[in-house]
């Protein structure tokens, strides 16, 4: 039981884990294609 | 905006991809993470942060802009081994290349920029002025490596209206081939790490 439950534990541990890296992957990426792509759509334009 | 619609359409193909063979979606394992903040962080203040933007002066925000693709292009070449990252690689370099040629903006013709902004808005830019975010006004005979410039627009009609470069494309389909392809976890592997 003591057994299941560690595991049980380490899976939730595992699964926020997993979560965190994925939108901390996700941010990191975004902002590496908006740090180095280039289009534009219009915006940020003041003139 | 192409860049987001490859990081999107990649995560929701490798999410589905995922579902599809009953795996886990696994995002791909990024090193040195911490490059993309600090390559980022120069070029979100001196580009996209309204008040520090304009009184970044063009002669300051260029090479703040080229500094940063520098760095990220250090750790795209240390993430490599990702799928996908290769592709945004050249997408990457093709950008920074005609960058560098042009005074370290990206160029836009007139042409293509009236299309987005309109003939009456785009007649109060001189040439050679910034437009937008990382683009500059000019001619195309005035341009060099024209070829690699925001030249490409969705047919007239399109809801979304956007120029963008052939480096753009590149990225694009790396972003959407990095989060879109999932190497199989190994099931030991995967027993192991529960």
């Amino acid at each position: 039981m003591k057994h299941q439950l560690l595991r049980l534990n380490r899976l939730g541990t595992k699964i926020n884990r997993q979560h965190l890296q994925l939108v901390l992957t996700l941010i990191a990426l975004a902002l590496l294609v908006l740090g180095v792509g280039a289009p534009m759509d219009g915006g940020g334009i003041s003139g | 905006m192409i860049l987001w619609l490859g990081l999107g359409a990649g995560l929701v193909t490798g999410l589905g991809w995922s579902r599809l063979r009953g795996h886990p979606y696994r995002s791909p394992t990024l090193n040195h993470i911490w490059l993309v903040f600090a390559g980022f962080l120069p070029q979100f203040l001196a580009i996209y942060i309204g008040n520090t933007r304009l009184t970044t002066p063009d002669w300051l925000a260029a090479p703040i802009l080229v500094t940063s693709q520098l760095v990220l292009l250090i750790f795209a070449w240390l993430n490599r081994h990702l799928t996908g990252m290769l592709i945004l690689m050249i997408g990457l370099v093709l950008n920074m290349v005609v960058m560098v040629a042009n005074g370290g903006f990206m160029p836009i013709n007139p042409n293509t920029a009236e299309r987005l902004v309109g003939a009456e808005r785009i007649s109060t830019f001189e040439i050679g002025n910034r437009i937008g975010y990382k683009d500059i006004l000019l001619p195309a005979k005035e341009t060099r490596l024209e070829w690699l410039t925001d030249r490409f627009l969705p047919p007239v009609g399109f809801p979304y209206q956007v120029a963008f470069s052939l480096g753009d494309v590149f990225i694009a389909l790396g972003a959407f081939w990095m989060l879109a392809y999932q190497k199989a976890i190994n099931e030991n592997q995967l027993l192991r790490s529960i």
